[in-house]
């Protein structure tokens, strides 16, 4: 098991966005997280790289407890991550963005230098190394995060709404990438609220709301529940016979 | 070949301004004493510019070196310069002490709690009878070998600040162009991310502020070399502090020549203050700093030396930014 969380709850005051929520990833493994917005998906995720403390639980990555690490050592680890609004580092050029991920296994600057160059073609950046990254739009901002975490040579990539803001056929590019990647070996772990690309792309699925897991299963399984469905749609649209 | 004729031209100057001032003690003197406020600077430059954490309490290291260079002359009986390798590991175990807990505040906390501890430290200093109390300590009055540098020409000082600063910009030129420049950079622009990356954040500005603490206390020793003299106000004064940080953001923060492009034009701009308006003039120098800082923030937040940068070429228009559709 790559990724193994066990009861994690993470409370904000009274509040509890996660509640009690366990999975667990397997090598090579695509897993979807999904769920209506604010149902504690993104709080359940940042739990997992550690950019949130769990209040209760623990979170294993590859054999190692990594429940009280911080996210600089979750990433030295193997466990790399894109953010749903897109942190580049503004000041510096998209070869210089990929170089920093690069830096994580090769302390050498020349050397990664190379390996970003060799990632920023890879992920279909190539022709823009050496532009500002403030030049980018969203969908070149979120790619050259995904290009900055696969420079640091990942086990396991996990991708916080990689796909919002994205047209329809960026979407089905930036599927194409995550494919990619995947079939590079990398495990993957995806929150997202755009269905399609659930479908297409997860075998298995976690459905939260209101912080708590309603459904797992694969995404044809998810997607005919009753409890799912109604989270997403609520109860009088589904009377009326909505479907997903 | 064309490219090396300007700062070819320019080393030359530099090299023999106190030959060609000679006869001008005046301009040899203000030569050596920019050198001295660039290697301030500079040395703030690492922290505050490349590591983005604004302190605006570097006058504790500052006066940290001067203090220990005067203590070992004072108590001890040695020549000043032996102080300032004492300075420098003072300075270090300072930073650390502070940097620790205040470096994992963000922006204006972190300057706030410089400030607080250099105000303290001043002081603190002033009630000392190890340090002179208020009165302050002297160096040497005449010089007993050539240890204690002190020399009637300010053209020796010239040359031994001119040494240490380019020792100090190679050093911080090679940091840059590392792993640590890129590191801090990163953590500049977004520490979320760079952490995300495997950026050890808390410890590269820690690294980041105690290199940049040593290196502003062996300007402290040299000040003390240089003037013989340091009381509270000279040492750990907050204007120190505010020199540095406007020098080092007028020339460009961040910038390998930022803080001595910042150095060449304020402290001959204070120099003429001081000798136009004398006695009378001693709160100006307040507000010639604050008015900079206001125009630097307002029309130039990146620095003089942005000036000359080359625009980067237009990026193709098929990625410019689409909205957010969700």
């Amino acid at each position: 098991m790559l990724i193994d969380a066990k009861n994690v709850t993470k409370a904000f005051g009274a509040f509890k966005a996660v509640d009690d929520a366990s999975v667990s990833v397997e090598e090579g493994d695509i897993l979807g997280l999904i769920g209506p917005n604010g149902a504690g998906k993104s709080t359940f995720f940042n739990c997992l790289t550690g950019d949130l403390p769990v209040t209760s639980g623990t979170v294993i990555f590859n054999g190692a407890d990594v429940t009280r690490l911080p996210p600089e050592a979750r990433a030295a680890l193997g466990l790399a991550r894109t953010f749903q609004v897109p942190l580049t580092f503004e000041s510096m050029s998209v070869l210089d963005n990929a170089t920093i991920g690069a830096l994580l296994r090769h302390h050498n600057a020349r050397e990664a230098r190379a390996k970003a160059r060799d990632v920023l073609q890879r992920v279909g950046l190539g022709h823009l190394v050496d532009a500002p990254a403030k030049s980018l739009g969203t969908p070149g901002r979120k790619r050259l995060e995904i290009a900055r975490a696969l420079a640091s040579e990942p086990k396991a990539l996990l991708l916080d709404e990689a796909m919002a803001g994205l047209t329809p056929t960026e979407v089905h590019e930036a599927i194409e990438l995550v494919r990619r990647i995947h079939g590079g070996g990398i495990t993957v772990v995806i929150v997202e609220h755009i269905m399609e690309v659930i479908v297409s792309l997860a075998r298995r699925v976690m459905v939260f709301h209101q912080g708590r897991e309603i459904a797992r299963g694969t995404p044809r399984e998810v997607t005919s529940n009753q409890a799912v469905i109604e989270a997403y749609l609520g109860r009088r649209r589904v009377q009326h016979g909505a479907h997903l | 070949m064309k490219r090396f004729v300007i700062p070819g031209a320019l080393g030359v100057l530099v090299l023999a301004y106190p030959l060609l001032t000679a006869d001008s003690p005046v301009y040899q003197r203000l030569g050596a004493l920019v050198l001295l406020a660039a290697i301030g600077a500079s040395a703030w430059n690492i922290v505050g510019g490349y590591a983005g954490q604004v302190s605006v309490g570097h006058a504790v290291f500052f006066g940290f070196g001067a203090y220990s260079s005067v203590v070992v002359y004072t108590h001890l009986g040695w020549p000043p310069i032996a102080g300032a390798p004492i300075g420098m590991v003072l300075s270090v175990a300072v930073a650390a002490v502070i940097g620790v807990p205040t470096l994992r505040l963000s922006g204006h906390y972190f300057s706030m709690a410089t400030i607080a501890v250099a105000e303290l430290v001043r002081v603190l200093s002033s009630t000392s009878e190890f340090l002179g109390g208020a009165q302050g300590l002297g160096g040497p009055a005449m010089p007993r070998t050539v240890f204690d540098l002190s020399f009637i020409s300010a053209a020796p000082f010239y040359y031994i600040f001119l040494g240490v600063l380019a020792f100090l910009l190679w050093l911080t030129w090679r940091m840059e162009n590392g792993r640590i420049g890129f590191y801090l950079r990163a953590i500049k622009d977004s520490e979320r991310a760079a952490r995300s990356l495997g950026v050890s954040a808390g410890r590269y500005k820690l690294y980041a502020y105690m290199m940049s603490g040593a290196f502003t206390a062996l300007a402290g020793s040299l000040y003390l070399c240089m003037f013989g003299f340091v009381d509270p106000e000279s040492g750990f004064g907050i204007l120190i502090s505010v020199k540095m940080v406007v020098m080092a953001a007028l020339g460009g923060a961040g910038q390998l020549f930022g803080p001595l492009v910042g150095a060449l034009i304020l402290v001959p701009l204070e120099e003429l203050s001081n000798s136009y308006l004398g006695g009378r003039g001693a709160g100006l120098t307040f507000v010639v700093y604050g008015a900079i800082i206001v125009i630097i923030a307002r029309f130039l937040p990146s620095g003089l030396l942005s000036l000359f940068e080359r625009r980067p070429a237009r990026q193709p228009k098929s990625d410019v930014a689409r909205g957010h559709a969700d």
